[in-house]
């Protein structure tokens, strides 16, 4: 008889999502819910996020894709191109979707820095693709950095005068911050969405389910930061603040969620965190890495 | 009578890309191949912390990203005069095989299946309209099961690469010295464990449909050649014991293999959105400022030339170079290459895991230089990467990145030379205009990454930038 008790924390990272996706499961096999139409645009970016999706163990995209939502347009992953392509996203603004964007807007001449098709003999602009979409869309979600807050894509110089999608929408953009965006955060996100509407959200709008707490306060390190004991390189065991951590002001659960299969996360491979899952990456979140452990950290 | 044919989005790429193909007679004869994304990240880095480049050009891309925390620790190696120890480059180059493999996976299946199998068209993501599928229903529903399959097999080479790379895409292990954490024996065995499943695979499945795929589609062996120039600058080479398992620093042209060059290597900007001060210009020189009012440009894509003329990158490039696979230089042959390549790489990483040492820190406390220059080149999963970098008071004072996809998918160079993909697409007979499928498969063959390839800066706007003729 096994009478370990799980870890609460363990229980919960477990919990948070697949429950939710069971639940999907049953209710559109009972016929009390039904799929929904899902547009995944890719701006600004580096298509990271779709990616990082196609690791999504719990559920998995081919569960994605033909249990929970009609995926309708994706550059990276659909098969029909060119007008055919485009002609599927202009046609779904008749019917309900739910928009996801990844990458940011870039605004730069008029939105060319960045053209996503080709429509009627016109260029089709990010910018002016993410307004018409976004505006009609059931619910909108911003999935990593970028699409965020503007991510790397803004960062300084911000040669292509990159935005977030909520600065070009007048309308409740859900953000999933990240660089990616794990997929437990979205496939999470949507199956609430699917079976409850919009999942609860904190005042920057991003969902209690995975944003409730900082790095540092779930850190496995925390004991050493307490005790005061800094690693001066990469590869120690100790705790890295003074190398650069940004655990303590990035709030996410990747402490107890872990990457890619739940096999392991930065802080376990013995670097800082970069703080990739907080508003204001990469600007305020550098440096990186940095040895003068005399430094002052700001806040 | 010529007519003018666009496709865009060439979907199942990274990045955003138009084909431009002036056609006549149902034969392309002329065509442009061109970049529609734009970032600055070479202008981006300029003021930063040169060991934070390891991460920021991670994001130059999301299916690559290994490949450029590759690069940039190289450039980084060679300005701070650090020698990693061979246990810290095999520990980094296992993390760089899994990407190999992740994409190349992904690439074949998610990428290049699609054009020559269908796919469940209950899903609407597999919805097309042309109709050129020749594969008998049996041969092609089995394919279509293992598109399914290779999704749990791709996703656990990023598993694999998390191991000791701490998530992906955007690993935090490679760094200067080699990686982060250390190599422990639980890992080492579940690396080991994880690489079986995916050789097996590779063997059983992957080789078996592209080679079933192009028994069906033999007719792409004869398209898509371009101009058959190969360079690679090497990869999983130059091992104190190991020597090199892959390929070393070669280039092909005209049926000669010859050793490469760096010096040779140029950047031409003639027909590329950037302001034309100098004809052409070395890495370390310049990085150009944008000029979307350029008439003749239509890229953002700028044009690297070797010796002055187009080279093609990539496994074909690394297969043939390393005398693996010779059966020639075509749309198809390039499919063959990757997928043989991913057999050859997961091979490799066996040989790097067996020579593993567990618990070997590999990390120093590292010191800036107040000033510096290095250069980081080596062959990624799509092709020859390059990073330039130069440190001045210990910040990063200049960054040139030249990609593979910049390689393959340049534009025209300055003596009006096309590209390698346009060339690959000249002369091509399409057999239904309305559904142009022949275009799309040879410009996939080169597996394009215009998220790479459009990292570059631009300044100036103009706001007739892009002529629609019609």
């Amino acid at each position: 008889m096994n009478t370990v008790k799980t870890c609460p924390e363990y229980a919960a990272r477990l919990q948070t999502a697949s429950d939710l996706f069971n639940k999907v499961k049953d209710e559109i096999k009972n016929g009390t819910l039904f799929k929904k139409n899902l547009v995944w645009l890719e701006l600004t970016g580096c298509s990271g996020n779709i990616i990082s999706l196609l690791d999504g163990a719990n559920p998995d995209f081919k569960y994605l894709i033909s249990q929970m939502t009609d995926f309708i347009y994706n550059n990276s992953l659909m098969a029909a191109e060119g007008e055919t392509a485009m002609g599927k996203l202009m046609g779904i603004t008749d019917k309900e979707y739910i928009l996801a964007v990844e990458g940011a807007v870039a605004t730069k001449n008029n939105g060319l820095y960045n053209v996503i098709g080709h429509w009627k003999g016109e260029p089709v602009t990010a910018f002016k693709a993410v307004k018409m979409l976004g505006e009609k869309a059931s619910y909108v979600i911003a999935l990593g950095a970028c699409a965020t807050h503007g991510g790397v894509s803004a960062a300084k110089p911000n040669p292509a005068g990159c935005v977030s999608v909520q600065s070009v929408l007048n309308r409740k953009v859900i953000k999933l911050p990240g660089c990616p965006c794990h997929p437990d955060w979205f496939l999470g996100t949507l199956a609430h969405i699917l079976l409850y509407g919009e999942p609860d959200l904190d005042k920057r709008d991003r969902p209690l389910l995975f944003y409730n707490s900082l790095i540092h306060d779930r850190c496995p390190r925390r004991s050493f930061f307490d005790k005061g004991i800094f690693a001066k390189k990469l590869g120690e065991s100790t705790c890295m603040f003074k190398l650069g951590c940004r655990g303590p002001v990035t709030r996410i659960d990747c402490p107890i969620r872990k990457w890619n299969q739940y096999v392991n996360w930065p802080i376990e491979d013995d670097t800082p965190c970069i703080g990739c899952a907080q508003f204001g990456f990469p600007d305020q979140m550098e440096p990186f890495i940095t040895y003068n452990t005399t430094r002052e950290v700001e806040e | 009578m010529t007519k003018r044919l666009v496709i865009n989005p060439v979907t199942r790429i990274s990045g955003f890309m138009e084909i431009d193909a002036t056609i006549d007679n149902n034969t392309v004869v002329d065509v442009k191949t061109e970049g529609l994304l734009f970032r600055g990240f070479e202008k981006m880095l300029v003021g930063r912390n040169p060991l934070d480049a390891v991460y920021f050009t991670q994001r130059i891309c999301g299916i690559c990203s290994t490949a450029h925390s590759m690069a940039s620790t190289l450039a980084l190696e060679a300005a701070m005069g650090i020698v990693p120890t061979e246990q810290g480059r095999y520990l980094r180059d296992i993390l760089h095989g899994c990407e190999f493999l992740q994409n190349h996976i992904r690439h074949f299946y998610q990428y290049t299946i699609p054009d020559f199998v269908r796919l469940p068209d209950k899903y609407p993501l597999y919805e097309t309209d042309h109709n050129d599928f020749r594969l008998p229903k049996g041969k092609n529903d089995e394919i279509a099961e293992h598109y399914f399959e290779s999704l749990d097999i791709s996703r656990s080479a990023h598993e694999m690469l998390a191991v000791l790379g701490g998530k992906a895409p955007h690993n935090h292990g490679i760094f200067v010295g080699g990686i982060t954490t250390q190599a422990t024996t639980d890992k080492i065995i579940k690396i080991k464990s994880i690489l079986h499943t995916i050789q097996q695979f590779i063997i059983g499945r992957m080789v078996t449909d592209a080679y079933a795929i192009a028994q069906y589609y033999s007719d792409y062996y004869k398209i898509g050649g371009g101009y058959g120039n190969l360079l690679s600058f090497g990869c999983f080479n130059g091992y104190k014991e190991l020597g090199t398992l892959y390929v070393n620093p070669l280039v092909y042209s005209q049926g000669k293999v010859d050793v490469f060059n760096p010096g040779e290597i140029t950047e031409e900007i003639d027909y590329s959105w950037y302001q034309d001060k100098m004809d052409e210009y070395k890495p370390m020189d310049t990085v150009p400022e944008a000029d979307m009012c350029k008439r003749q440009a239509y890229s953002w894509v700028k044009a690297p030339r070797y010796n002055g003329i187009p080279y093609e990158v990539g496994p074909l490039a690394r297969q043939w170079l390393s005398g693996e696979y010779r059966n020639g230089i075509s749309t198809m042959d390039r499919t063959i290459a990757r997928v043989l390549e991913a057999k050859k790489i997961s091979e490799i990483l066996n040989t790097l895991i067996e020579n593993l040492i567990p618990g070997v820190s590999v990390q120093k406390e590292y010191t800036i230089p107040n000033s510096s220059s290095g250069a980081g080149l080596i062959d990624t999963t799509r092709g020859a990467l390059g990073h330039w970098l130069k440190i001045e008071k210990e910040k990063l004072s200049f960054y040139q990145i030249i990609t593979p996809s910049a390689w393959n998918l340049s534009t025209r160079g300055n003596n009006t030379m096309r590209g390698t993909a346009e060339q690959a697409l000249m002369g091509t007979t399409i057999q239904n205009l309305q559904t142009p499928v022949e275009l799309g498969r040879i410009i996939r063959s080169f597996d394009p990454c215009v998220s790479c390839a459009t990292h570059v800066y631009s300044q100036g706007e103009c706001i007739k930038a892009i002529q629609v003729i019609p």
